[in-house]
């Protein structure tokens, strides 16, 4: 009985259960309509600015406290005027290493391992470090442990013990960190283009090389602490759970120990820009992406356009809103990323540009992209409500300036620092209410040349085989990292050494430096191909001054055939047939003769030399020429005779679908009728033996 | 009841000293927060926190890459695209008839992929039914309007607007003034409860995009790729959350909608907001907009287990950037028991300059340039991997670091760590916590996460208590019952600089 009391309950509920499931989806319940229009939104609350308390000491330390006790931590961060821009040239890397043998090496009273145990056992930071203008050094730490760390940080920060193993460390670690810099294409892209802008040695964009750390010494690392950390150099903020009236004479009383020293000096020298269409490439085998930057340099903040260029900016490239994300990304499907800035700078001019990452394929595409939006803002105005929309989303979000009592604070700092008035960002609100679609088409005109870009393209060349060509002359640059700096300033353009080492090879293999006439060649070929290798007898008569070359190949598995190209015609002979070729198959056909040393030595003024240095070839010292034309040709010399060992040169190879290296080796110089011949030719194309040659006489006629 | 002595509730003091925040904060906590299921079962946090007039609202789906059917790898990521097309009227002049053009062009691409993935496809009918997709394409395009949903958003100041998809969950975030809270529950209920797959197509070029990014253009995204594939046969923790890129290509609207009225029920919804708002008026919001959002049954059940590991797993991939060395063993979910006590074993393994990694590998023998550790790859709601990984210094050699690395864990192992080493990370652990609870987006995710993982945003507190409870002992335990050889994958990059072998070898 009781059981079946229970049970029917049970069974009741369960009907309810699923009356109520079945109700629920016989009424369908309505979603509110979508109208955003009719949205009234109630009054924004307001932030209550924390009070901000600033004084300044004899030694010329600036503090700005502000109190926020939410957690019950204390934040000290100090901000230090000076840095990589007052490092020498030849010690480029020294104020990284400096922060960093700081931090790792300690003081004589905290050395290495107590500093370490004695912030990690409280989870408390101190850290270390230092940009292109200003440095930091920043305590984190639990309100009832900041005031035993704050000596700490101060004798470490102006004591450190800089031990030469911790110097040594960080210098390894930053060669490192220097082979590592050519793995990811994005660093790569944003590095070299800041030395298009600025040029590879201003101080905006030179970069840390092995024979800058060479030259880093103890002495010299500390010859510019003392430049940069001190009093007048320095401001402190400090924001967390403290007050005010208690923390004040403890922070003067700590600080006032530190010298005075000199105010820095944060000058740039001017940057020298022209502004010329160019199209740059970084060749990067290892994606299947390419990373676009394309731009000019930009402007300064004391700009009075600031504001319009600010709001042409949010236009182009604000968000999802922005022209470059709608068209470029959403609608085209081009890239997921893709960005620009018109930056404005306080020391200096900033970089005006966007960027895209897209696929291989679709690289010059991208461009076109790019540049049309930034055309369209020119050559169109806005419309008003894009204007409004744009200008809404900039005013309305600004509540965000100030979303902490440390964000008050560090705008303050960082006005301070760059010298601009206290209010210029409440001057800039009030020039943003103003703009008008013809400013921004305005300032579009006169500050934005999409037709004057430094396009820089990093990417799998191979993928993208030859569609730079139509943004101008593509420049490659070469990324590859040099240990020295012989051996940097020789890539940088030995052009001397080049074509005195260009004329040493054409009298080595010429002996009046000259081809005239018409060379003839015998001998044998034997190719390796997928069915197995492939002996022939073959003859040549070759005029390369007028480009006219007849050849006879006997006992092919076709049987003879005879190539006969001249600059107007060219044809081939097989088994009695004649073939007609159109040019550019005719070219395919004598393709192992236009890079054959003798032809490029008659037209080597079509050439630019450049000494690259010496590598090893074949276990012995070779000294590497570059040819720069329409193709790019690696010759390597004997050392002692000027004779080619190899040449090697990028092709496109239609079986792989890819640019693939093709290198020839060169031994048993032969001479006769004043030309020297290679009577041993081997062939490697992408690392496989593809073919040898065996000459057996030669001569001219 | 347990006996406590005096001298015990002294050490107890002693221990929770540095770093107490967490009781203090949880009581702090609890006198903010607001929680509510709706009668759907979509369940909200609400925190009170007053530092300035904005509010965070994140969205998190209890629903990952990990719940993908085969084959269509990479869906809840093109869903979490999807999320930002808009909804029936928002992103478009007229849905009815846009819609009409949506599906012919679905149906359009799946006869286009039926050829295309036939054995000898028919190059000449491939191209006809590429041009009948791609018209039908440009018809629904025509309705578009571009981005409405985050034109919208922006102009009312929303700051931060994103959204990730990862193993294990989908979340959908960004932060509005907060006297526009409205505007976020009318626009998020709506592109939830009234989905669409506007340009769907396109979007895939711009998801295909993001993958040649992170993963086929990135040395890491590589290396991680082929660790989790290696490492898991069975769990779906082996696909990337991008997804395979032939299960991009096929993947179609029909699936999608499909992947969507299973997963996307309100249950498996949990919503964070954090910020300068009212609770009273936020719940009464709630049920406005998100309760008419239609029951659902709760999303199926992830039934998969990882099989035991038969020995160690190993990979080399051969290529031109510098050498990375990775490993990863099978570890445990986040609720297990012997989580947190995995997470002091990798915080006493790399965290800070006292960590054994640090010292001997960075330090001490210098061979490398970073060496960290990392509990719950590519997850933590299954059973993850430990993992542990180097950037060795120039001309390290691999076996070195391999070496040096095995060994540091076998230490462990047979000899435990110090009382010192593990109070260290405990209070790291509380310090961490605390730091991240400054910002309204830090408390939303964790909070929402907490819910999620655990059914309750109290055990993001009661964890780091729980964190006083694991002895060295146990330390010593999870590594040697977890860091075993035949639990192990390990897999490199190893720098070919001869591009002749390179090219030789492919």
């Amino acid at each position: 009985m009781k059981t079946m009391k229970h049970l029917s309950i049970f069974i009741i509920a369960l009907a309810f259960t699923a009356a109520c499931a079945t109700q629920e989806r016989t009424v369908q319940p309505q979603s509110q309509p979508v109208n955003v229009e009719a949205l009234v939104y109630p009054e924004l609350n307001t932030f209550v600015m924390p009070e901000l308390t600033t004084f300044e000491l004899d030694n010329g330390i600036k503090f700005y406290l502000v109190e926020d006790d939410e957690v019950p931590l204390i934040n000290l961060r100090m901000n230090i005027r000076g840095g990589s821009l007052l490092v020498p040239d030849d010690k480029v890397g020294l104020h990284s290493i400096m922060t960093n043998a700081m931090r790792n090496g300690g003081s004589e009273a905290y050395p290495e391992n107590e500093l370490n145990q004695l912030l990690e056992d409280r989870a408390a930071r101190i850290e270390f470090g230092m940009g292109l203008t200003s440095g930091s050094a920043t305590l984190n730490a639990l309100n009832e442990d900041f005031y035993d760390l704050l000596p700490v940080l101060v004798d470490v920060l102006m004591n450190p013990m800089l031990p030469e193993d911790k110097i040594e460390l960080a210098i390894r670690q930053t060669r490192s960190g220097i082979a590592r810099r050519n793995d990811d294409s994005q660093q790569i892209g944003f590095r070299e283009f800041t030395k298009l802008i600025y040029g590879d040695d201003s101080p905006q964009a030179r970069t840390t090389e092995h024979w800058t750390l060479d030259a880093i010494t103890r002495e010299a690392i500390k010859d510019f602490h003392s430049k940069v950390y001190s009093g007048k150099n320095m401001s402190i903020g400090l924001v967390g759970d403290f007050k005010v009236d208690e923390i004040r004479p403890i922070l003067e009383e700590v600080f006032s120990e530190i010298p005075a020293g000199e105010r820095n000096e944060l000058d740039f020298a001017e940057v020298e820009y022209d502004f010329e269409p160019e199209i740059y490439f970084v060749d990067k085998r290892d994606v299947n992406q390419s990373v676009i930057l394309m731009g000019h340099i930009g402007g300064m903040r004391d700009n009075p356009d600031y504001a319009a260029l600010q709001a042409m900016n949010e236009v182009l490239s604000g968000g999802f809103s922005g022209r470059l994300f709608q068209n470029v990304r959403s609608d085209q499907g081009l890239a997921y990323s893709v960005f620009g800035v018109y930056g404005s700078n306080a020391f200096y001019p900033g970089q005006f540009y966007a960027g895209v990452f897209t696929r291989s394929e679709a690289t010059a595409d991208a461009i076109e992209a790019v540049k049309r939006e930034m055309v369209r803002l020119q050559e169109e105005p806005v419309s008003m409500e894009e204007l409004e929309d744009t200008r809404n989303s900039i005013l309305n979000s600004l509540v965000f300036r100030n979303v902490s009592r440390a964000s008050v604070l560090n705008q303050r700092m960082n006005n301070d620092f760059l010298g601009l008035p206290a209010d210029s960002f409440e001057r800039y609100i009030d020039e943003l209410r103003e703009i008008t679609p013809e400013d921004i088409q305005r300032v579009a005109r006169e500050y934005m040349r999409p037709g004057d870009m430094k396009i820089l393209v990093v990417g799998h060349g191979g993928e993208i085989g030859d569609q730079l060509s139509r943004f101008g002359n593509v420049q490659e640059i070469d990324i590859t990292i040099r240990r020295s700096l012989e051996e940097e300033e020789m890539i940088a353009g030995d052009a001397d050494g080049g074509s005195e080492w260009l004329n040493k090879m054409a009298h080595a293999i010429l002996e009046d430096g000259d081809i005239e006439g018409t060379f003839v060649q015998e001998g044998s070929v034997q190719l390796n191909t997928p069915m197995g290798a492939i002996n022939m007898d073959r003859t040549e008569r070759i005029n390369f001054r007028e480009g006219t070359f007849l050849v006879e190949m006997r006992n092919t598995p076709q049987g003879d055939i005879t190539i006969d190209v001249s600059p107007d015609a060219g044809k081939v002979l097989v088994g009695g047939q004649e073939i007609p070729l159109p040019p550019a198959q005719a070219q395919q056909q004598i393709g192992e003769y236009l890079t054959h040393y003798l032809n490029i030595l008659a037209h080597r003024d079509s050439y630019t030399a450049e000494l690259m240095g010496s590598e090893e070839v074949n276990g012995a010292e070779a000294i590497h020429l570059r040819l720069r034309g329409d193709r790019d040709l690696n010759f390597f010399l004997n050392p002692d005779t000027g004779l080619p060992v190899k040449l090697s040169y990028m092709d496109f190879n239609p079986m792989m679908g890819d640019e693939v290296e093709v290198a020839m080796y060169y031994e048993d110089w032969q001479k006769s009728d004043g030309v020297a011949v290679a009577y041993t030719v081997s062939n490697k194309v992408a690392g496989e033996a593809q073919a040898t040659i065996a000459i057996t006489s030669h001569s001219m006629e | 009841m347990k006996r406590i002595n005096l001298l015990s509730v002294a050490l107890l003091i002693l221990v929770l000293l540095p770093f107490h925040a967490d009781a203090q904060s949880l009581e702090a906590f609890e006198e903010r927060v607001t929680e509510f299921t709706l009668d759907n079962g979509l369940h909200f946090i609400v925190v009170e926190r007053n530092v300035a007039p904005v509010a965070h609202f994140f969205t998190l789906v209890d629903v990952g890459s990990a719940n993908e059917p085969v084959g269509r790898t990479g869906i809840a990521h093109i869903y979490e695209h999807m999320v930002f097309k808009g909804s029936k009227t928002v992103g478009t002049t007229n849905y009815e008839e846009e819609v009409k053009y949506i599906n012919q062009m679905d149906e359009a691409y799946t006869a286009w992929l039926r050829e295309r993935n036939k054995f000898e496809p028919d190059e000449e009918k491939l191209e006809e039914l590429w041009a009948s997709f791609q018209e039908l394409q440009d018809r629904a395009g025509e309705f578009v309007v571009n981005n409405e949903f985050t034109q919208i958003i922006e102009r009312e100041g929303a700051a931060g607007v994103n959204a990730f998809a990862s193993a294990d969950a989908t979340g959908y975030f960004y932060s509005l003034p907060q006297n526009k809270a409205e505007l976020w529950f009318m626009l998020e209920a709506d592109r939830f409860m009234n989905p669409v797959m506007r340009e769907f197509y396109v979007e895939k070029e711009v998801i295909f995009e993001e993958r040649r990014q992170r993963v086929d253009s990135n040395p890491f995204g590589r290396l991680l790729e082929e660790l989790s594939a290696t490492a898991f046969s069975a769990h779906p923790y082996k696909n990337p959350v991008i997804g395979w890129p032939s299960d991009i290509r096929n993947t179609t609207i029909a699936d999608t909608w499909e992947y969507h009225e299973q997963f996307y029920a309100p249950s498996s919804f949990t919503i964070a907001i954090v910020g300068d708002v009212d609770p009273v008026e936020m719940r009464r919001l709630a049920e406005k907009y998100f309760g008419p959002m239609q029951y659902r049954d709760p999303a199926p059940e992830l039934l998969v287990e990882e099989p035991e590991q038969r020995g160690e797993r190993r990979f080399v991939i051969e290529e031109r950037s510098q050498p990375i060395y990775i490993e990863g063993y099978h570890a445990v979910n986040n609720q297990h028991p012997d989580y947190q006590a995995l997470n002091l074993l990798s915080n006493i393994l790399s965290s800070g300059r006292t960590s054994r990694l640090y010292r001997r590998m960075v330090v001490e023998d210098q061979i490398a340039l970073q060496a960290s550790t990392l509990n719950g790859y590519p997850g933590s709601k299954y059973p993850g991997l430990f993992l542990a990984f180097v950037v060795p210094n120039q001309d390290v050699d691999m076996e070195t670091v391999e070496e040096t690395l095995r060994e540091e864990l076998r230490k462990i192992k047979d000899e435990g760590v110090t009382e010192e080493e593990l109070t260290r990370a405990r209070t790291n652990a509380r310090a961490n916590l605390v730091r991240s609870l400054t910002s309204n987006q830090g408390i939303a995710q964790l909070f929402a996460f907490a819910h999620v993982n655990s059914g309750n945003w109290r055990a993001l507190f009661t964890d780091v208590d729980r964190l006083n409870d694991v002895t060295p002992e146990d330390i010593q335990r999870v590594a040697n019952e977890y860091l075993r050889k035949n639990a192990r994958t390990v897999g490199m990059i190893v720098n070919v600089q001869d591009e002749d072998d390179e090219v030789a070898s492919n």
